[in-house]
Formats: structure tokens, C-alpha cells, sequence
């Protein structure tokens, strides 16, 4: 523990120590610019990865916020009168501002969506830095001079101590944003929107709020690259510079610091690096090396598909052959950029930084962070005594998908304490009606009441703080997050200090708590010690106990478990079965939709049978057994014979 | 005002905005089988005029060149599909994007090295005089582009509704795991696709090209209309590409004439955004049902 804290936070802080001390050591402006460089594009980077790395999206707008920042802050001083920290606050505020606005409409936008929208803002905004000639002297571009602070004024080494330690703040204020609930939601929302909602936490809130951060170190990045240059042009904001700031993070490594700072460092040396012809060789020669023996050793060992072990060799091949047929690479350097990426992209996903990380973490056999003491479990999930109150009632529920009725009217009520059976053939409307109930699909007509109050339509995120909590048919894990950080995320009521104190690092406790409330609940679905597995390295089995306990986590009224036991092998269901009487025993209410008989007769207090979307039969699950039309609608019935219907 | 010059506006533009809705009919063409479309489109509708250009100024005859470019347009798709695409779409993630867009780069920074970075005009047997249409004047170029566009957008259409081939095309398109347990591949269909993708923007350079002279940087402004249209009509909308580009085409061509040319990409890049804000299905786009 202690020799991970020293390491860890060591090297930081040495780092630092180290940057700030080069000034005194080399008297050399060319080198004191490409440091301060450095720092500006590590504060960009850091920003870019919050939606690149953690949201996991492709965001072609940073370089425009990086722009509107900069002209922010250069307007701000020269019309306004603004001192540096008034400018850069103005900077920064244009970021957050744009980007929350940016945010709403790229919402509900995954994937190339959201790429086009953030491209289509680039473009809009390099449009209008050109054309609004009277404000940012378009094309011709905008001198400016840099703003004193506190009446002091910075001459070059001040002003670069002035970003270092800029980017040290947003270093710590990202370090303990990412280690907070925060970090776990970004990373969840990437891996499933749909289970994030479900679990009472807003995919909405933290996308806006990601993407908006995100931004705004880009703005802050942007006013402290205007008042270094103290000249800005549109020109300088464009698609290009976008694309090597993609490089940036994803070749220094995504969802990690030290990859944007090394992604920044890249940046600020490649132009360097490409003039000098044998520094070029050099580079390009090791990274074929460097491809041949990953791609080689994991092709022969099977662990990578051919094309992913060929590619990048074959990239690394075309920049070799490339620079000695070519006569000066500084024309070629979007080609080069293109294929070191494309090489990185394909043969290191994880970019440098996280194949490093992982090989230092082993050499220097650093153990994770010891876990908290699990929390008594009554403290978690308190006993809740079970009366005849009637907890969930469906009264006439209905889901039609255009002509298909897959909820054709639905009425049912489901007692406290219960554990209430839902079967019926494949098809039959079970998952649809709990679809509806949780809120993923708005019931096209009928009334859901939850003791006696209707329960929101139609959305995940309101329904599971309305306190009913499911786990889904088709696994909806946090497949990159532990099991514990699975369990935590959902965790209803844990988190309550704001944004800002969070980044200060101010949320320790509270999460310390949080983590040892999680850890029993996974004692009790029997995966305490795979607490640090992450989700998709479990095994099925566990993986479906996992969803179990994530859905405990938010504390519901109302637990739906979706076929839990499907693809379960015989101890594991043995095991499911178990568990759930131990939910049963904590007075929770449960929903139990479940093919395997023995388990519903095992568990169930009542069952109901669905067929057609509607409900043909219920009782105890003997009574529904023996029901002639339940066995007709499993088994159907020959034409000849007379059906026999029940009262 | 004067109606004489609106409407020629108005008709110039709508010719201008059919190029735009060819290159997002060969988005839709990927979007359909892949559920993803070529970020570097662009580059691949600059490079395959470029590589006509080349063909005719080795002495081509136009006749030969055009299916020569249009084959060099298939492989460069093809290309795409194999380095750039299959991988993620096997990963099941979005890592596409990102290949996409180096190899627009890659792209682009070659014909900057290989053809230099001048624009340069491109010959055509067509006339570029103008004729007069009740007042208004369309050059044979023009009537050459809106030819040209549905010409190619009808054969595809027919070849997918018509050909063996073109119904697995449809099929994988419905439902792409339905379509491989009827024995129908989904990567070679997604390879068609692609080739079919890169030809149209083939065809989108051949035509546009006599019109705007080829560099390496005519299509980036092309192509961000053209992911205009495709959003705004919708990645699976059919034939109302046409119809979203003929209106941003107008448009732009007023907004031109009216703020000023510098304007002229903004239309198409706030509509985009709008349309994802309010209709992120596009406005002739079916609207899909989240499953779990």
C-alpha cells in the first residue's frame, strides 16, 4: 500500500519537480517555448480524453473549443481589460458553456452521429471565427499581449510556471474526478447507457457534464495558447489540427493521464523529430522492429487475430520504404501521423502509455489499493417487515409495437414480500410487460402504481429512483469497470458531495464507505473475492450474480430479475436459488421471470401466466401446473380435443 | 428583389446539392449492410479524380476513363472495408471512425505529395456553355451532374432490387444475422457494399470535377454537405437523399448570394446539428426500438 502511493505519487511529483526546474538549468527560448507547448497540449489532451478515452467517444470538436478559447480570452483582455486569471476564467467558461451546449443536441447521439456533430461544430465555428471580421479580424488574424497578473507581469519562464502549474491543478482535479463516483459513471455509460439508467444514475447528467469539463480545459487551454502566441489566426483551429490531437491520446494511450501527457509531448517534439532525417530513420526503423516482435509473438501464440498482428507491421513497412524513397518527409507529415496511428490504433489499443503501465505495474509488482472492511449487511439492505400491502398493481397494461400487441392488457397485482413468479412460452409478452414496468419503453396504454403512486413512463433513470431495480436478459454489465466499481456505481444514496469538492479530492470518505457497503453486497452473491476482477473477465455465472447485486445496490422496493438462471449451469442455479431466498428474507419483493420450473415452484409465492400478451392463469405454482390452458399454451392441444376452461 | 436571379439561384444550387446527395447515397449504401459509413469519403471522391485525371492525360478516351475511375473508386472502397473497417465491426466497436479518418489522411497527404497541391482543370467532351431555360441558364455540366447522378443511383437500386446479389444486399441490410443463417455471407455483402460505396464517389468526382477544377482539398467542403444530407434525410431514408440535397443546395446557394460566400458552408452544418438535436433518424428515417 504505502510502496503504491510512493511510486505512484512519486513519480508525479518528480516529474513536476523536474519540469519546473529546466528553466533555471537551460537559458534557451526554443526550449522554453516547446515546454510551454507541452503544458497547454497536456491540459488539451487531458480534456480530449475525458470524452475520447472515458465516454468512448470520437470527438472531432476539441480543436474548435481550443480556438473559441483562445479568441475568448485574447477578446476578453483587449476589449474587457481583463486580467490573465479573469481572461483565462472567461476561456474556460466559453468551453464549458459551448460544450454543454454542444452536449444537449449530441446527447442521445452515439457513435458516427456524435462524430459528425462535434465535426460539424468544428467547421461551424472555424466559419465563424473567419467571417465575423469586425470582432476577431478574420483571416488576417489578432495580435494581442499578454495580460499581467495581480499587476505582475510574466515574462517567458513565469508564464510557463504559470501553465505547469495549471496543468498540475487539472492533473489532481482529474486524478480525484475520475477516482469518484464520476469517473465510475463516464465509464459505465461508455460500456451500457441502458443499465447506467437503470441503475438511478443519469447517462444524461454525465454525458452533459463529461463532455462540458472536457471542453472547458479545452477553453482553458485555449486562452493560454493565445496569450503565448499573442497572435491567433482561424486557420490554426482546423480539421488537421483535430486529427493530431487524436493522435495525441490514443497513441500516449486513452483513459489515462500519462498518455495525454505523453500523447502532448509527442505532439510538441513530432515536427522536431520529422526534420532531422536520421532522428526520422531511427524512429521508424524501431517501430517496425517494434511491430514485427508484438505482432510476431502474438501470432504465433495465437492471442492476436493475422490482420491485427499483419497490419501494423505492414504500416511500419510502407513509412520505412517510404522515408528512404522520399526526398523531404516534412511534406508527407500528414502520411506519417496516418500510419504511426494506424499502426497504434490496430496493434496497440491500449497506445504506449497503457501497454507501459501494465509492464511497470508488474516489474514493479504493485499491488491494487486494499479494499474496505465489508459493511454489516443489514446496515446496506435494512430488513424491511412484509405486510399484505399491495406493492406494484398493473392495471390494464398495453405495448403495441406498430401491429404487434406484445402487451395486450395487462392487469396484475404483486404483494410485499412476495416473490412473484412471471412465466409463460417464449414470446408471450413476460420481458415486454417488465420492460415497461422498469421504464424502457413507455406502456402505450394502462396505469402502473408502485404503493398506490404512479411510477414514471418511459424512463430507466426514473423508474430505478422510484425504487425498482432489474437485472437484464442479455448481461448489461460494466464490462471494463471491476465488480466492486459495478456495485458501487449503483449504490443509491452514497453519493451526495458536489462537483467541485469531489475534485478537490474531498469525496475520499464518503467513497471509502461506499466501497465497503459494495463489498457486502458481493459477500452475499459470493463474489467478494473477485472484488477487482473486472466485469467481463467473470465467469458467466458470476457475472449474472454480479447484475444481481449491482440491482440490490440501488436499494429497491421492487427487484426484477429477468430470467436469471438462463445458460446457468446446475450448481450455479443452485447457488442463484439461494441467493434469492436471502433477498427474500430481507423483505425485498421480487418479480421472478424464469423457465425452470423447479426453481419458480422452489421460490415463488404466486405465479402468473402470461400467453398473447395477456394473463391467462394465476395461483401458487401447483395450482398453475395443473391449469389445462397453461398446458395448452406450452404444449398447445390437438384440434380434435375439447378444451376445458377454467374459472 | 429580383425573381429572375433567385430562381436561377435556387436551380444551380439544387444541381449543386444533387453531388451532395450522391456521395450520401454511398454512405447509406455502407450504413445499410454495416452500420458504418467512411469518414475519408472525401478523399476517396478527390483521389479517384485525380486518378481519372491522370487516365485521360495519359490519352484516355472519356469513354474509357470513366468506368477506369469508377473501379479504381470500388478498389479504394474495398480497401477501406479491408484495413480500416472489418476489424472493429468484428470487435463490435466503433474503432472504425478513427480508421476512417486516418486513412482520409493518408489519403490526402499522397495526392498532395503525388499531384501537387495546385487545383488544376479537368477536360470534358461536354460543353460548358450555358442554355437558356425560361430565363434561366444551365450549362451542359450541370445537365451532365443531375444526368450522371441518376443514372448510377438507378442502376444500384435496380441491381439491389432485381439481381440474386443485390436481395442478399437487402437482406443483410433488414437483418444481418437472419441473413447469415439463410447461408447469405455478411462480410462479402459488407464488401460490396463498400466497393459499390467507393464507385459512387468515383462517379460523384467524375462529374463534379469539370465543375470545380481537382486539388486535394475539393472534396473537404463537399463532404461535410454530404454527411449533412445523409443526417438530415436520414442514414437509411432511400431515395430522400435527393430530395434533402436538392434543398441544401438551394439554400446555400441563397445563404451565398445573400451573407456573403463565406457563409456558404453554414446552412448545411446547422441543419446537421439541429436535425441530430430533434430528429436524430433523419426526416425520412425509421425511428428503431432500443432492445435488451
Amino acid at each position: 500500500m504505502i510502496k503504491r502511493i510512493l511510486l505512484l505519487r512519486g513519480t508525479e511529483i518528480l516529474c513536476l519537480l523536474l519540469l519546473a526546474s529546466i528553466p533555471f538549468a537551460i537559458d534557451n527560448a526554443y526550449v522554453l517555448g516547446l515546454l510551454t507547448l507541452l503544458t497547454i497540449y497536456g491540459i488539451l489532451l487531458i480534456g480530449l480524453d475525458v470524452t475520447v478515452g472515458y465516454l468512448g467517444q470520437v470527438n472531432l470538436a476539441q480543436a474548435a473549443f481550443l480556438g473559441l478559447g483562445a479568441y475568448a480570452g485574447a477578446l476578453s483582455v483587449s476589449l474587457l481589460g481583463l486580467d490573465m486569471l479573469g481572461a483565462l476564467g472567461v476561456s474556460m467558461l466559453t468551453g464549458l458553456l459551448l460544450g454543454a451546449l454542444l452536449a444537449f443536441p449530441a446527447l442521445r447521439l452515439e457513435g458516427p452521429q456524435f462524430a459528425l456533430a462535434t465535426l460539424s461544430f468544428s467547421a461551424l465555428s472555424t466559419t465563424v471565427l473567419n467571417e465575423w471580421e469586425s470582432l476577431t479580424g478574420g483571416a488576417q488574424g489578432l495580435s494581442l499581449t499578454r495580460p499581467a497578473l495581480f499587476g505582475h507581469a510574466f515574462n517567458a519562464p513565469g508564464f510557463y510556471w504559470l501553465c505547469l502549474i495549471l496543468l498540475a491543478l487539472v492533473w489532481m482535479a482529474m486524478r480525484n474526478l475520475l477516482a469518484s463516483q464520476w469517473g465510475r459513471a463516464f465509464e459505465a455509460l461508455r460500456d451500457s447507457p441502458i443499465a447506467t439508467d437503470a441503475m438511478g444514475v443519469s447517462t444524461f447528467r454525465h454525458k452533459v457534464a463529461g463532455f462540458a469539463f472536457g471542453s472547458s480545459l479545452g477553453g482553458l487551454a485555449g486562452g493560454l495558447y493565445a496569450f503565448n502566441f499573442q497572435y491567433l489566426q482561424p486557420q490554426s483551429f482546423t480539421y488537421d489540427l483535430m486529427v493530431i490531437l487524436l493522435l495525441g491520446v490514443v497513441l500516449g494511450g486513452r483513459k489515462s493521464l500519462w498518455g495525454a501527457f505523453f500523447g502532448a509531448a509527442l505532439i510538441v517534439l513530432l515536427p522536431n523529430l520529422l526534420s532531422n532525417r536520421l532522428l526520422f530513420e531511427l524512429i521508424s526503423a524501431t517501430g517496425l522492429l517494434l511491430a514485427i516482435i508484438a505482432g510476431g509473438r502474438g501470432w504465433l501464440k495465437k492471442t492476436t487475430p493475422a490482420f491485427q498482428a499483419l497490419a501494423p507491421i505492414i504500416a511500419m513497412s510502407l513509412l520505412v520504404t517510404g522515408g528512404y524513397l522520399v526526398e523531404n518527409t516534412e511534406n508527407w507529415r500528414k502520411a506519417i501521423f496516418a500510419l504511426m496511428l494506424f499502426a497504434v490504433v490496430v496493434g496497440l489499443p491500449d497506445g504506449i502509455m497503457g501497454f507501459a503501465a501494465r509492464y511497470l505495474t508488474r516489474l514493479f509488482r504493485i499491488a491494487p489499493a486494499t479494499l474496505a472492511k465489508p459493511s454489516n449487511l443489514t446496515d446496506v439492505l435494512p430488513l424491511s417487515p412484509s405486510d399484505d400491502q399491495v406493492l406494484l398493481e398493473l392495471k390494464n397494461l398495453t405495448r403495441y409495437f406498430g401491429g404487434v400487441k406484445a402487451v395486450d392488457g395487462i392487469s396484475m397485482s404483486i404483494q410485499k414480500g412476495h416473490v412473484h413468479g412471471l412465466i409463460g412460452p417464449n414470446g408471450s409478452g413476460k420481458s415486454t410487460a417488465v420492460n415497461v414496468i422498469s421504464g424502457l419503453y413507455a406502456p402505450t396504454s394502462g396505469e402502473i402504481l408502485l404503493l398506490g403512486h404512479p411510477l414514471p413512463h418511459g424512463s430507466l433513470f426514473k423508474v430505478a429512483r422510484s425504487g425498482v431495480s432489474r437485472t437484464f436478459q442479455n448481461l448489461q454489465l460494466f464490462g471494463e469497470l471491476s465488480a466492486l466499481n459495478n456495485v458501487m456505481l449503483a449504490l443509491k444514496d452514497a453519493y451526495r458531495i458536489p462537483l467541485p469538492m469531489v475534485m478537490l479530492g474531498l469525496a475520499k470518505k464518503e467513497d471509502h464507505r461506499a466501497q465497503a457497503d459494495a463489498l457486502a453486497l458481493l459477500n452475499l452473491v459470493g463474489l467478494k473475492e473477485q472484488a477487482n476482477v473486472h466485469a467481463r473477465d467473470l465467469t458467466y455465472g458470476a457475472q449474472r450474480f454480479l447484475e444481481i447485486a449491482r440491482a440490490l445496490a440501488c436499494k429497491p422496493e421492487l427487484l426484477i430479475l429477468d430470467e436469471p438462471a438462463a445458460g446457468l449451469a446446475h450448481p450455479d442455479a443452485a447457488k442463484l436459488v439461494l441467493i434469492i431466498k436471502a433477498i427474500r428474507q430481507r423483505g425485498i419483493t421480487t418479480i421472478l421471470i424464469e423457465h425452470h420450473m423447479n426453481i419458480v415452484s422452489e421460490l415463488c409465492d404466486v405465479v402468473t401466466v402470461i400467453d398473447g400478451g395477456r394473463v391467462i392463469a394465476q395461483g401458487t405454482a401447483n395450482e398453475v401446473k395443473r391449469d389445462p390452458i397453461v398446458i395448452q399454451a406450452y404444449l398447445g392441444v390437438a384440434d380434435d380435443e375439447p378444451v376445458i376452461a377454467s374459472s | 428583389m429580383n425573381l429572375d436571379i433567385l430562381a436561377q439561384m435556387v436551380v444551380s444550387g439544387a444541381l449543386m446539392g444533387l453531388i451532395y446527395a450522391l456521395i450520401a447515397y454511398g454512405f447509406q449504401l455502407t450504413y445499410a449492410t454495416s452500420k458504418s459509413i467512411n469518414f475519408g469519403q472525401g478523399e476517396l471522391v478527390m483521389l479517384s479524380a485525380f486518378f481519372s485525371l491522370t487516365l485521360l492525360n495519359l490519352g484516355a478516351p472519356y469513354w474509357l476513363m470513366v468506368p477506369g475511375g469508377l473501379l479504381f473508386g470500388a478498389v479504394m472502397g474495398l480497401i477501406v472495408e479491408r484495413a480500416c473497417v472489418r476489424l472493429s465491426l468484428e470487435q463490435k466497436s466503433e474503432g472504425w471512425i478513427l480508421l476512417t479518418i486516418i486513412f482520409g489522411l493518408l489519403g490526402f497527404s499522397s495526392a498532395e505529395n503525388i499531384w501537387g497541391r495546385d487545383d488544376r482543370p479537368f477536360p470534358s467532351p461536354i460543353s460548358a456553355d450555358a442554355l437558356n431555360f425560361f430565363g434561366i441558364s444551365i450549362t451542359g455540366l450541370e445537365i451532365a451532374v443531375a444526368l450522371g447522378v441518376f443514372l448510377i443511383m438507378s442502376i444500384i437500386e435496380l441491381f439491389k432490387r432485381k439481381t440474386l446479389l443485390g436481395k442478399a444486399f437487402e437482406a443483410v441490410s433488414a437483418d444481418r444475422d437472419a441473413a447469415e443463417l439463410m447461408g447469405i455471407s455478411a462480410t462479402k455483402t459488407i464488401m460490396l457494399s463498400y466497393g459499390l460505396s467507393g464507385m459512387v464517389a468515383a462517379m460523384a468526382g467524375i462529374l463534379i470535377s469539370p465543375i470545380t477544377t481537382v486539388g486535394p482539398t475539393m472534396a473537404s467542403a463537399l463532404i461535410l454537405k454530404a454527411f449533412s444530407v445523409a443526417v438530415v434525410a436520414g442514414l437509411d431514408s432511400g431515395f430522400g437523399v435527393v430530395i434533402i440535397g436538392i434543398f441544401l443546395g438551394a439554400l446555400e446557394s441563397l445563404t451565398s448570394f445573400y451573407l456573403g460566400s463565406g457563409w456558404r458552408e453554414a446552412p448545411g452544418l446547422i441543419l446537421l446539428i439541429m436535425a441530430l438535436a430533434v430528429r436524430p433518424n433523419g426526416v425520412f428515417g425509421k425511428a428503431n426500438i432500443r432492445k435488451v
